[in-house]
């Protein structure tokens, strides 16, 4: 999964984002690293819908403009838990090996 | 507000390359997105933005996300498979020219004609034929229904152009020449078959969306 693809999911993961909402959450979760394009963003979201790993929420209209509202599906969530776990036991390990004396610690 | 209505009309042209699908869905909300991350003052698209919006514009028309279901994906490989074996085909026909012209002086010369008509349609046909196969490979991917009624015309036309070659007898043909017409028919056979089950039907004639 790509980096953008799963901050994507990770922004959805405690409630429902509208596109400019997800590329501020993006932002924050990675320290003001990444900052997604609308491009980037747009293409991922198409790609995620089709693959049924989030849905639209609502839809809105403010100052004349759409708003549609994302959510993770069951599905989205299943995966981005997935990944996050694979994740984070790679850095478990990584840390691990770079810290053999902290065997069980921080990690 | 100008300022706004310039930068809106910038962007409404690189998001000209999206795919119609995804404009009509999604235009006005990109839009907006983009303005609101656009600076204060801007008046048109910046150069990293519209880099950004165009690789996003080819990879959907490339990589279309709408979910294929397996059977039109399958399909659609057969085909390629379909356009490679017209491809060995012609390359085996051009290696073998040389010898089978020889061949043919030396046992026939009154032949020669015949084989030098039958060599020249066979390559100069083959890379219409790849040509088609690609093309509706393309096509059926998309979902486009009238790719899958062309589709079904070109099978009926390798069949009738088998027959016609079975008609003259198989010992006229070499071994290789049978298989790979025997390979094309099956190609187009089985992509045809499955271009027509009922799960692919929906993905050709979509349900239209409630109002």
């Amino acid at each position: 999964m790509q980096e953008a693809t799963f901050l994507i999911l990770t922004a959805l993961a405690d409630g429902p984002q509208h596109g400019y909402g997800i590329i501020t959450e993006v932002r924050q979760i990675s320290g003001e690293r990444v900052k997604l394009r609308a491009g980037t963003l747009y293409t991922a979201l198409d790609r995620l819908r089709a693959d049924g790993m989030i849905g639209v929420d609502r839809e809105e209209v403010v100052e004349g403009r759409l708003r549609r509202y994302y959510r993770l599906t069951p599905e989205g969530t299943a995966v981005l838990a997935e990944e996050a776990a694979r994740l984070h036991a790679n850095a478990a390990a990584a840390l691990r090996r770079l810290n053999p004396g902290l065997a069980g610690g921080a990690a | 507000m100008n300022e706004e209505v310039t930068l809106e009309r910038s962007y409404r042209r690189i998001l000209a390359w999206y795919p119609r699908s995804f404009r009509t869905d999604s235009e006005d909300e990109i839009l907006a997105v983009l303005l609101a991350t656009a600076e204060d003052g801007q008046t048109r698209a910046g150069l990293a933005e519209a880099w950004d919006l165009v690789r996003g514009a080819v990879r959907m028309r490339l990589w279309p996300a709408a979910p294929r279901p397996r059977s039109v994906r399958v399909a659609v490989k057969l085909m390629l498979a379909g356009a490679a074996a017209e491809l060995a085909a012609m390359i085996t026909v051009i290696s073998a020219l040389g010898s089978v012209r020889a061949t043919v002086a030396a046992r026939d010369a009154a032949a020669m004609q015949a084989v030098h008509l039958h060599q020249v349609t066979v390559i100069g046909l083959a890379p219409v034929a790849i040509g088609m196969w690609l093309w509706l490979a393309w096509a059926n991917g998309r979902g486009r229904d009238w790719a899958r009624l062309l589709s079904a015309g070109c099978f009926a036309l390798i069949s009738l152009s088998v027959m016609a070659q079975l008609a003259q007898g198989v010992a006229a043909f070499a071994p290789a020449t049978m298989i790979a017409a025997a390979l094309v028919w099956a190609l187009g056979l089985s992509s045809v078959v499955l271009i027509f089950t009922p799960a692919a039907g929906r993905y050709y004639r979509p349900q239209p969306a409630q109002q």
